[in-house]
């Protein structure tokens, strides 16, 4: 908590001055010793990472099935899977969509989540416990489960969805088939992980506004802010660093979304609800062409890494001030 | 700290780099020198009864085997026959849907009984369950049991209604009596809209298929006349009952609707009917079986013929006692047994005797004659991964039009059939 | 706070309760879903009247989850896994973040982009190389496999929150330690780490729910040792050709994300102020 008093994340661009060296800030224990102590995560890092993903770009280079799985005579093709995906239009439209779920559920996830965590801050102690406790409930739902239970709620003549619409004279949701129709399935997917997403967010992003002194608060008060003023002001800046580090989890993990469709929809109906990681699954295991898909995952990484490039310039800026 | 941690992933480490033996998996010997043969088996597949029964006897005649059974999950079991037939020690003998075997053997994967198709008087066997366990001219898939779908009906609800299920032999009739059963609470048929292996059979009825090959290239064949026919009188039953149009049979699980609902026909395998009383045993007794009906009288309904063919891994290592099992499983005298115990069609032609006291079996038996496989092409499988057919039939059944979705369906179906080879 | 008669206040804040109550509700439905299903006779589960208390009560599901074949092997094998690719992704994050957050030295910076970016790792596409892998050194079949697989897919997030955890503990109180007499290593162990716990603890849950839920790899790089499956392998034997089990499927994922629900709510306070540490400094 003292980290967000002392370190106000908006930090001036020029490189501020070091620290007076003193008990506070010791730089301390150089020479070998960090080399040893990040060793093990380097090694696992680099044996269980790296290396298996040097062998997935070999794959995507080469002509890699269910064949050359078995009997190992893989051959090297260059670039001709990256040429072959990049010259699908079908590829092309996941790439669209892919994009389009995630900024969907990027935003409503973080608002939402802001939302909420604002809220938590302002219930009081029983209401607090109440809701930290469902958020949490919810956050530790197997994602079988509850993918499942989304289905049902949504079934066509099971679902009590449409039973409860029936009920209340929406007679046109009888037997409505919500999974039968692209742009509802995509909905009801976009629904589910926004479900599942916000306790992280919102416990996060209400856990970081409690690190904010009350002192500011009262300061500006004082000085005679609005509580919206306060909230651009105080709060916002104080909570963006965490803002920025869940905006860009939550963006790796939406973009790398794959459960909940595959159980659901396995992307369906037609492509209605393929994103790049549904298709990679598709291409490599179920239609045995892992080249393909590897290739597919390869490109989503750094569609993904172009998306947080920003961030990653941010972090490693902010890493240099420490 | 950091110490212990070193240690603790040297140690693992050293754990990996160590021998692959372990006891079970080892398949070189079992205890006194006796072969291990590791055999997979699906669930529910064999009952535990015959499982056991089977063993004992098997080993009697081998006292040299040791047979192990290992009872595989249907989630997930394309890739792990994938990740087993790629290790380097695999099972000796894996069942697997006969529809699968096409792509295994095209990758190389499987061992080639090509010349013991004449020791095990292969001439006898069922075509749906020989065909797709053959791969350019080579078999390599072993007929082990088919069943196919049939009418499982309320014989209480038949009664009340004053129908006969045994005057229902063609389609004309079969509609007309569902239609006098679907009333008031009671749904005449509950067919879900996207039952895709009953529209097949209806396309085959109508001398349609789903795909067909020419000039070495595979093509859907949703949007060709025949099959257009089939979908409407799918159409025509599916509306006949409460079925949901957005899901298949196992969604819910067609069995456990007909156990609390009122529910006179379902299409099912006969094994469907257990479930039914399993979830409620008052209808213990009330359920009856017919064969699919066909579009004339005299010819039943073509049905896709579903089962399992053995296979035997090309990395096992006991090919010879891996046939042994192979032969003696796939033999008369337990092919007679299994039939009986769980209610399958025997993998030969002139084994159908053998099941004609049990009423499930002998309906199924009339439309195994009329047995059709898949297309045959390691393609398929790639369709079966994200079925284009039951988008396609949901969409017909929400009211759209046909001709327009089945030419989508068919260029969904080539795209899929051209990934997957 | 302003002083008004309670009951204006309470009016004043009706909106806020209100909205908190709808938060409470949306989030549990499918959890309260997934529960009474469990308890759920099979005949009532997904009827043609869904209703949102059920008619009966059955333990018939539970019973049937229970009895599955090899039930408490599959629970022994999660554990064992479980446990060690967390407490190795402890210790190994443990000694990378202690060095990130209480050193100097060159590459540190490039050090944590390396492990930010591992947050990107398509892990559904590299199944086939660590399958590949594993069986060249004859890994496969084997519960450490597993175990590597899972430490790797929680390392990363492990680094980053207990690396932010370190820096809210100011180093004064391990140097006071020293100056008593302690070692620099005895100096953390006997301050810093206490104070870690929580950090410790929360990202334990995250690596939990990773390791505990994964089927994937279960299912492709544990072959032929029937013995050596997982939990998730057990959630997926109540699927047959006839559909699947719901009930028992509910039951089972109850028991399943039981553990989490007891620790995170024991846990709540810490795990809460855990993530905010950890994101402060990400």
């Amino acid at each position: 908590m003292s980290v967000v008093r002392e370190r106000p994340a908006r930090r001036p661009l020029v490189p501020s001055p070091r620290r007076p060296p003193g008990p506070a800030r010791r730089p301390t224990m150089s020479g070998v010793w960090p080399y040893l102590l990040i060793a093990p995560a380097v090694l696992g890092m680099l044996y269980l990472l790296v290396y298996p993903l040097a062998r997935a770009v070999l794959i995507s280079l080469q002509d890699f099935g269910l064949r050359q799985l078995i009997l190992g005579d893989a051959h090297f093709v260059g670039f001709a899977n990256y040429r072959t995906l990049l010259g699908d239009p079908r590829f092309w439209t996941v790439v669209r969509r892919t994009f389009l779920f995630m900024a969907v559920n990027v935003v409503l996830i973080m608002t939402l989540s802001t939302l909420v965590a604002l809220m938590i801050e302002r219930l009081g102690r029983r209401w607090r416990t109440a809701v930290l406790s469902a958020l949490v409930l919810t956050w530790a739902m197997p994602v079988v489960a509850a993918t499942t239970v989304f289905q049902w709620l949504f079934h066509s003549r099971f679902g009590i969805v449409n039973h409860t619409l029936t009920g209340l004279g929406f007679t046109s949701f009888e037997d409505y088939p919500w999974l039968a129709h692209g742009s509802a399935a995509f909905a009801i997917l976009v629904a589910l992980v926004v479900w599942q997403s916000v306790p992280f967010a919102a416990i996060t992003l209400y856990s970081a506004l409690t690190t904010v002194p009350s002192e500011l608060y009262e300061a500006a008060r004082l000085d005679g802010a609005s509580a919206f003023r306060v909230l651009r002001s105080v709060t916002l800046p104080l909570v963006r660093p965490l803002f920025m580090l869940v905006l860009s989890l939550e963006v790796i993990w939406t973009f790398r979304a794959f459960v909940q469709i595959w159980v659901m929809t396995r992307g369906g109906p037609g492509d209605a609800t393929t994103i790049l990681p549904v298709y990679a699954v598709q291409t490599a295991l179920a239609q045995q062409r892992y080249d393909l898909g590897s290739a597919a995952s390869m490109l989503t990484v750094l569609l993904m890494s172009g998306v947080l490039v920003l961030y990653f310039r941010q972090m490693f800026r902010q890493e240099a001030e420490l | 700290m950091k110490h212990r941690l070193l240690v603790g992933l040297s140690l693992l480490a050293a754990v990996g780099m160590s021998a692959c033996s372990s006891s079970g998996s080892d398949g070189a010997s079992g205890e006194g020198g006796r072969t291990v043969l590791d055999v997979w088996l699906m669930r529910d597949s064999v009952s535990a009864a015959f499982q056991k029964e089977f063993e004992k006897g098997f080993e009697k005649d081998r006292p040299d085997i040791d047979v192990r059974v290992q009872i595989q999950e249907w989630d997930g079991i394309g890739e792990k026959v994938t990740a087993a037939l790629a290790s380097n020690d695999a099972p000796d003998v894996i069942e697997t849907g006969n529809t699968q075997v096409a792509q295994f053997a095209q990758s190389g994967g499987l061992l080639d009984l090509s010349d013991k198709v004449s020791d095990l008087r292969g001439a006898s066997w069922l075509k749906g369950l020989a065909e797709p366990g053959a791969w350019q001219g080579k078999q390599y898939g072993i007929p082990y049991y088919a069943a196919n779908r049939v009418v499982v009906y309320r014989k209480d609800l038949f009664a009340k209604a004053g129908i006969d299920a045994s005057d229902i032999t063609t389609r004309k009739r079969w509609i007309e009596a569902t239609r006098r059963l679907d009333n008031g609470g009671r749904q005449g048929i509950y067919l879900p809209g996207q039952n895709w292996y009953t529209l097949a059979g209806f396309v085959w009825d109508e001398g349609g298929d789903l795909a067909a090959e020419s000039g070495g290239t595979w093509h859907g064949t949703l949007d060709t006349p025949g099959a257009l026919r089939a979908m409407a009188f799918y159409k025509k039953l599916q509306a006949l009952g409460d079925g949901p149009k957005d899901s298949d049979e196992a969604n819910p699980p067609q069995a456990e609707v007909m156990a609390k609902e009122q529910v006179a026909q379902i299409i099912s395998t006969p094994g469907g009917a257990n479930v039914v009383v399993q979830n409620n045993p008052a209808l213990e007794g009330k359920l009856g079986f017919f064969p699919v009906p066909g579009k004339s009288e005299g010819t039943p309904g073509a049905v896709f013929t579903g089962g399992s063919d053995l296979v035997i891994p090309l990395v096992s290592r006991h090919h010879d006692a891996a046939y042994a099992f192979v032969k003696e499983l796939t033999g008369d005298a337990w092919q007679r047994k299994l039939a009986l115990a769980m209610s399958y069609v025997p993998n030969r032609t002139t084994l159908a005797p053998a099941v004609a006291g049990d009423p499930g079996a002998s309906a199924m038996a009339v439309g195994a004659a009329r047995g059709h496989a898949t297309p045959n092409t390691p393609g398929w499988a790639a369709v079966e991964a994200k079925n284009p057919i039951k988008d396609y039939m949901t969409a017909v059944l929400t009211g759209k039009d046909p001709a327009d979705e089945a030419a989508k369906a068919s260029a969904a179906l080539t795209r899929a059939m051209k990934s997957g080879t | 706070m302003s002083t008004t008669v309670s009951a204006r206040r309470a009016l004043r804040r009706l909106p806020l309760h209100l909205a908190a109550g709808v938060t409470v509700l949306v989030c549990l439905f499918p959890v309260y879903w997934m529960i009474s299903t469990a308890f759920t006779p099979n005949r009532d589960i997904q009827s043609a009247h869904p209703r949102i208390v059920p008619r009966t009560w059955t333990l018939d599901h539970f019973r049937r989850a229970v009895d599955a074949d090899g039930f408490g092997l599959f629970w022994r094998n999660s554990l064992l896994v479980t446990l060690g690719a967390v407490l190795l992704a402890l210790a190994v994050a443990l000694g990378a973040s202690f060095a990130v957050a209480r050193m100097r030295w060159r590459g540190r910076r490039q050090f944590m982009l390396a492990v930010f970016l591992a947050q990107m790792a398509p892990w559904e596409s590299l199944i086939i190389p660590v399958y590949i892998i594993s069986r060249d050194t004859g890994m496969l079949d084997r519960l450490p496999t597993l175990t590597l697989v899972y430490f790797m897919m929680t390392l990363p997030f492990t680094v980053v929150v207990l690396r932010g955890f370190l820096s809210t503990i100011p180093p004064e109180l391990e140097e006071s330690a020293r100056l008593d007499g302690c070692t620099r290593l005895s100096a953390f162990r006997h301050v810093a780490l206490p104070l870690l716990a929580p950090g410790l603890m929360a990202t334990s849950l995250f690596g939990y729910i990773t390791a505990w839920n994964e089927f994937a790899y279960a299912n492709f790089l544990i072959i032929k040792q029937q013995d050596h499956r997982t939990l998730p392998v057990w959630l997926s034997s109540f699927h047959n050709i006839f559909g699947t089990d719901w009930g028992a499927t509910m039951a089972a994922s109850t028991l399943f994300s039981l553990p989490a629900l007891v620790v995170f709510l024991l846990l709540q306070r810490h795990v809460t102020s855990g993530f905010a540490a950890g994101a402060v400094k990400g």
